[in-house]
């Protein structure tokens, strides 16, 4: 009953922002590190693709560099786009976080009747 | 769990560290020292990421050392300078005021950002807690 498509798929997500989350974290803390290559997360057309298997538990998290051109010191970090994704990140997972709660609570009415 | 944090406060701590080396070297840009002796040498920070785990994901940043610069300095003639060898040299640090000034604002900035990061991540986590709270 809890392990309904919705509720997986949004498990899923939630768990891919988490791990953006964290390679962004390690990026900024590596913005001045010379010769760091900073790494993007996706995992959104992979979970896309689990959906529409119908197991979204399949879907892969992969974390790639950016392929950014690196500075003179051979890093490639660009502080904007991160400190822009750390935002959207938290956003997007408040967002899925209050509709797993959503979900939640609809089972929760079920079961109190 | 919570690694996010973590991760940031490894740059703080980086950081932190860079802007106490500046401020060390600042603090000591005028110190003069007899030519029979080293100049003060100015610090830098050596760096290096945490290697990534098995799915990939970085730890953040270490620090490896302070290599320090040169302790030849300047050879400056001041014969009233009282550690003023016999020719009236003395050595101050060569150290570079607007080089300094500039690592300053750089590290000033990461720091701030990676404070940043530690508030997203912390309202992250927060909202992952409060799943299924009050259903």
């Amino acid at each position: 009953m809890l392990d309904d498509i919705a509720s997986l798929s949004l498990q899923a997500a939630i768990s891919g922002l988490s791990t953006r989350q964290q390679v962004t974290a390690n990026n900024i803390a590596n913005v001045e590190t010379p010769g760091f290559t900073a790494d993007t997360v996706s995992f959104e057309s992979s979970l896309a693709e689990a959906v529409g298997a119908g197991d979204p538990t399949s879907a892969a998290i992969s974390v790639t560099p950016t392929g950014d051109q690196p500075g003179v010191n051979g890093n490639n970090v660009n502080l904007d786009s991160e400190v822009v994704t750390a935002t959207k990140t938290g956003l997007q997972e408040q967002l899925l976080t209050g509709a797993l709660t959503s979900t939640y609570g609809l089972i929760s009415t079920v079961l109190k009747g | 769990m919570f690694d996010a944090i973590d991760t940031s406060g490894t740059g703080m701590t980086a950081y932190r560290t860079w802007l106490d080396v500046i401020a060390n070297n600042i603090a000591n840009v005028n110190d003069v020292s007899p030519t029979s002796g080293p100049a003060f040498q100015a610090q830098y920070v050596q760096v290096q990421p945490i290697a990534a785990g098995p799915d990939g994901v970085g730890h953040g940043v270490t620090e490896t050392g302070l290599p320090a610069s040169s302790a030849k300095g300047i050879l400056e003639y001041d014969p009233n300078d009282p550690l003023a060898d016999a020719k009236g040299y003395v050595r101050r640090p060569d150290i570079d005021m607007s080089q300094q000034m500039g690592n300053l604002i750089m590290a000033q900035r990461a720091f701030e950002a990676n404070a940043n990061v530690v508030e997203r991540s912390t309202d992250i986590y927060k909202s992952a807690i409060d799943i299924g709270k009050g259903i």
